[in-house]
């Protein structure tokens, strides 16, 4: 043993205890508490260093509380803001969702479509939304109908592609499982390429349905006629100079914004979580 | 042993007979295969396999053995030559399990016979006999991806079984499977060929899991794949683990393998 010289002796480590659910919360929980804090004091700190003349374009929580989210009418008026932007966003994703699952399949079904229709879909996202807003508005008016289609056009992109993506990468076997039987096209799209391509589309309809709320904000910015939804409030806050409401607003559009990324999460977890390899619970 | 033909093929009971009645289950007589890119994959190979054989297929990689498969079973045309063979009533697995994710062990095992328009009862009654054939009671509301490698293999068998096959197709099944689990599901494999009955066409890497499961083992040449030699197997059905360590056996097993060797370096 005595060769050995570089030998040492090692001792067993034992197991950590397991945390306690308190524990596991907090630490779920503290960190993105802890960056937010961060930023905030970041904001501050920016504020102060602001001209006098120019602080109102960051309100303090007090401000905020004061000329905004102590109102009623405020909350009023975000709520039913909120209803007309969220019709908006959901009203563009009701229709960028199937037409863009029907050229996904198209694409899937004839190649020849696939090199027809792929290029200029990419190019059809690749036009600046706000560069042919004016065009919309010219072509369709200031009603509800062209801030949907804005909505559609925004949020169209990420469906065919990402259905596409997934029903070309069914397993092979899969696909000769079926052949072997003699399944038809349609039989093997449906119970085969389809389910299998689910989780990669709402890979697709989580990127939508985050863009949906955006595109509908971003839209209402150009209709100030009538009554309008949050784009409109933060126009108009802007002219009225109330900027305390500006933010209420602007805080408003992400909540929405957010909660429709989170429902689509929610449901693309409830239908795949129990079998995708991605998936919360292992085997 | 005289047997007709259609009885034979019909239903349940086609037990082995030791060595095989005589009718073809499978022929191919000269078939070739040429992919459009130009790669010759088989060149007139000639194999009849008759009604209750277990044959197995070795050979160097890439030289055409899982084709012979696809030709089998119609996934592929073959580009010369002919084939012969039931198409109606084939099993089929393939290297990976190739379960559905996104169904159950009892789904998964009920499939083939959906796509056939079998009866909702019917499906589940059959789904439910071949799960407990391959052991996999208690696991029907698992999903895959619960499943151990082995486990898929068995449910994956199932699914073929319960259709019947009076052919049954084998692309190297056990390739990903650990020496252990592979070894125990050769003789599960085994023991449903002696209850079945079906013919077998089995490929694989393995030359001791050749000779152990047929009672026939053919060495193909590299590509283009052509039948080099075909070894008789003496060992009766069924067959024990020891037999893996009997004299005969290692001799056998011996002799493949030049045979391969040859195959590899001709």
């Amino acid at each position: 043993m005595s060769e050995l010289t570089s030998a040492q002796l090692y001792q067993p480590v034992p197991l950590p205890k397991p945390q306690g659910a308190l524990v596991r919360g907090i630490i779920k929980v503290l960190p993105p508490l802890v960056v937010a804090a961060l930023l905030l004091l970041l904001y501050a700190w920016i504020r102060s260093n602001l001209e006098p003349h120019r602080m109102f374009l960051m309100p303090s929580a007090y401000e905020l509380w004061e000329n905004a989210f102590s109102k009623p009418e405020v909350w009023a008026d975000l709520g039913s803001r909120s209803l007309v932007t969220i019709s908006i966003a959901l009203a563009g994703l009701a229709i960028s969702i199937p037409l863009g699952m029907i050229f996904g399949l198209i694409m899937y079904r004839y190649f020849i479509l696939e090199r027809g229709l792929l290029p200029n879909i990419v190019a059809l996202q690749a036009i600046p939304m706000l560069a042919i807003i004016p065009l919309i508005q010219t072509a369709l008016g200031f009603g509800f109908m062209p801030k949907m289609l804005i909505v559609a056009k925004m949020t169209f992109f990420a469906i065919p592609t990402t259905l596409l993506l997934g029903l070309k990468s069914v397993d092979r076997g899969a696909l000769d499982l079926f052949k072997l039987q003699n399944a038809g096209w349609l039989t093997t799209l449906w119970k085969c390429a389809l389910p299998s391509a689910a989780p990669s589309l709402f890979a697709g309809l989580r990127i939508s349905a985050s863009m949906a709320v955006v595109g509908a904000i971003v839209s209402e910015l150009f209709f100030l006629a009538g009554k309008g939804g949050l784009g409109q409030m933060i126009i108009n806050s802007k002219i009225d100079f109330k900027y305390e409401q500006m933010y209420a607003a602007l805080i408003a559009s992400t909540v929405l914004s957010v909660s429709v990324y989170l429902f689509f999460s929610w449901l693309g977890n409830y239908l795949f979580s129990e079998w995708h390899e991605s998936g919360g619970k292992q085997g | 042993m005289e047997h007709h033909p259609a009885t034979l093929s019909a239903q349940e009971n086609r037990k082995v007979d030791g060595a095989a009645s005589q009718a073809n289950a499978l022929a191919f007589d000269r078939v070739g295969m040429q992919f459009p890119d130009g790669t010759l994959a088989l060149e007139d190979v000639t194999l009849h396999i008759k009604q209750g054989e277990f044959v197995s297929v070795v050979g160097p990689s890439g030289c055409g053995k899982s084709t012979l498969l696809k030709i089998a079973s119609g996934l592929i045309p073959q580009t010369s030559g002919t084939v012969t063979v039931d198409r109606n009533n084939l099993g089929y697995t393939f290297q990976d399990a190739t379960l559905l994710p996104w169904r159950k062990v009892l789904g998964n095992v009920e499939l083939l016979m959906e796509l056939r328009g079998y009866s909702p009862e019917e499906r589940r009654r059959i789904a439910q006999e071949q799960i407990n054939l391959v052991g996999l009671s208690g696991f029907e509301n698992h999903y895959p991806k619960r499943l151990s490698g082995g486990m898929k293999m068995r449910a994956s068998l199932a699914r073929s079984l319960a259709l019947n096959p009076s052919v049954f197709m084998f692309d190297e099944p056990f390739g990903a499977l650990d020496e252990i689990t592979r070894e125990r599901l050769n003789d599960e494999l085994i023991d449903l060929y002696m209850r079945k009955g079906f013919t077998g066409l089995f490929i694989t890497h393995s030359i001791p899991e050749a000779v152990y499961m047929s009672s026939k083992v053919i060495v193909m040449s590299r590509r283009p794949g052509r039948i080099l030699q075909v070894f008789d197997v003496p060992f009766a059905y069924p067959r024990a683990p020891e037999l893996r360590y009997d004299a005969d056996f290692s001799a056998l097993c011996g002799e493949i393998s030049i045979s391969l060797r040859q195959a590899i370096e001709g």
